[in-house]
């Protein structure tokens, strides 16, 4: 359960505050030289954001690591965050990075967090190793899905990413990029183990220290973009219900194990084509979630969004989807088809939105929702709705103000 | 001669017909004159420019130098190239370099700079006009709109 000495190291805030400050000194420890050659390079990047639902009866969250959403008023939890990473170019094939990130996140706090903390290692042009705590790709852009700046919409699309509560891995990763005609290919695997928590109901699934590897290929050409990946998480705890059996089940011990999850793999298995030219961009994105236990239901997800640039404005329009079935839980007691029912998900979403590049570095958007489902819909949000009283039907407004420096 | 009036009539339509190339300037990618490159794709050379690989077909490192957004030519190199606004372009590095991939290339102030780049480095490669491209430096993609 009590996270590892070095886990609990690496998350405490003043150890990325160190981490600047080292950094900083080898800046000022710099003579002073032309700007393209400084070995230190300080970034940042951040998001005010502003949203609000039609619906009371359950609250709206960007993905399953937030502990709480927003309702009918306009709320700044789900999207607002601030970042700042330090780049130290060590060597010409080695360099540090460290990122540190404030937003709203499980434990209910604005902590700030160290999101990243690794080495990267260039021995050839071909080969890029990373050491550390690193960003996974389960899904393509999953690693920037904060960086509000880089993509068009207000936030990627929820049907897709709401299922993915996992950002870092303790570990390691490895990308080959090699030609083909004048295109590229890039291979990459990682293996490393979790650090975070995920909340559910009032309490939080700790998934610290679960195994979690992957593999990717991408090919770009031009405008094109393709990816496919396959990864996996083999969960170290089982969901935080046992109280709940306990209460209710005529057999708590057997319950338990039935929907046990502790050692089980689940699988994400992801494909993605991106059109990115001239004033178009086109994303058609699907994805399968694979659950080897039997609480939580599998998924299948996608979405496909384009936008059209016009000046400094990029309206665009986007569809998203997302269905879970259960494994078979036929004659099993009432209290683990309600636990199993509380992560069905079975829904689509409408997005209209525009993007304003109105300023260097600054992007405002407004962005339209329209979320319809099924009233049996719920594992996306937070707060069990009153029986009877969730459609499944809810819209959502978003403004964001983005800016990177 | 009718023959011979034609024929210069057609050329001087022919002249007439071909676009104004020298007299707007045109941007070129230029490379370090003894890095072996003696020309490139469009298609690779975006795979240098956006970071997507660190090398020339023939296996020496790439050093790409880019421009500030204060520069007309560094507007004008990635629309020519990809379509792409700066605001674009920018945003596609803020993906890579947040989620810890990479840094984009050094930029400097003026095509001087760029051609003291590109000459001073062996896998140097950067844009121009391409009036300003000289005996240093190899073009290896001329980018005419």
């Amino acid at each position: 359960m009590s996270p590892t000495p070095l886990n609990e190291r690496l998350s405490r805030p003043g150890a990325a505050w160190r981490g600047f400050l080292v950094g900083l000194l080898a800046l000022l420890a710099q003579p002073a030289s032309a700007e393209a050659d400084l070995p230190f390079n300080l970034q940042g990047f951040g998001t005010l954001g502003l949203a609000r639902t039609t619906s009371d009866q359950v609250e709206f969250v960007r993905d399953l690591s937030q502990p709480s959403g927003i309702r009918k008023d306009w709320d700044g939890r789900a999207d607002s965050v601030f970042g700042l990473q330090a780049t130290w170019q060590i060597a010409p094939q080695l360099s540090a990075v460290v990122q540190g990130k404030v937003k709203y996140h499980y434990d209910r706090s604005y902590d700030p967090q160290l999101a990243w903390a690794f080495l990267k290692y260039e021995p050839t042009p071909e080969w890029s190793l990373r050491l550390g705590r690193l960003g996974t790709e389960f899904f393509m852009m999953a690693d920037s899905r904060w960086v509000g700046y880089s993509f068009l919409t207000v936030r990627p699309p929820g049907d897709y990413f709401w299922y993915l509560p996992f950002y870092s891995i303790h570990g390691g990763d490895a990308a080959y990029s090699v030609p083909l005609g004048d295109g590229l290919v890039r291979l990459k695997a990682f293996y490393g183990e979790s650090n975070g928590r995920v909340p559910l109901a009032d309490r939080q699934w700790d998934v610290e220290g679960s195994p979690m590897s992957g593999v990717s290929v991408d090919y770009y050409r031009g405008g094109w973009h393709l990816r496919a990946s396959y990864a996996n998480i083999r969960a170290s705890n089982d969901l935080p219900i046992a109280g709940l059996l306990q209460a209710y089940s005529p057999d708590p011990a057997a319950s338990a194990a039935f929907l046990a999850t502790r050692n089980q793999r689940t699988d994400y298995y992801s494909l993605g084509v991106v059109y990115d030219q001239g004033p178009w961009q086109v994303q058609f994105m699907l994805n399968r979630i694979e659950q080897g236990n039997n609480a939580l239901e599998s998924s299948e997800g996608g979405y496909l969004l384009a936008g059209y640039r016009i000046g400094t404005v990029t309206p665009y329009l986007g569809y998203s989807w997302v269905h879970s079935r259960a494994n078979n839980h036929d004659g099993r007691p009432l209290i683990e088809q309600r636990i199993i029912a509380d992560s069905h998900s079975d829904q689509t979403t409408g997005i209209v939105g525009a993007r304003w590049d109105f300023a260097s570095n600054l992007a405002l958007k407004a962005q339209w929702d329209a979320i319809r489902g099924d009233a049996s819909s719920i594992f996306p949000y937070r707060s069990e709705p009153a029986s009877g009283r969730w459609s499944g039907r809810m819209d959502v407004y978003s403004v964001t103000l983005d800016f990177i420096f | 001669m009718p023959i011979r009036r034609l024929f210069l009539l057609g050329i001087v339509f022919w002249l007439l017909a071909q676009p104004g190339a020298p007299l707007h300037a045109e941007l070129a990618v230029v490379v370090n004159a003894r890095c072996g490159v003696a020309a490139m794709t469009r298609n690779e050379v975006i795979n240098i420019f956006f970071g997507r690989s660190r090398q020339f077909f023939n296996g020496v490192e790439a050093q790409p130098v880019d421009m500030l957004d204060s520069h007309p030519d560094r507007a004008r190199f990635y629309y020519k190239l990809l379509g792409k606004d700066l605001s674009e372009v920018n945003a596609y590095w803020s993906r890579q370099v947040f989620s810890g991939r990479g840094q984009p290339p050094v930029k400097v102030g003026s095509s001087e700079e760029v051609l003291k780049w590109v000459t001073t480095h062996p896998g140097g490669i950067g844009f121009i006009e391409a009036s300003k491209a000289d005996a240093r430096v190899r073009v290896v993609l001329e980018m005419a709109h």
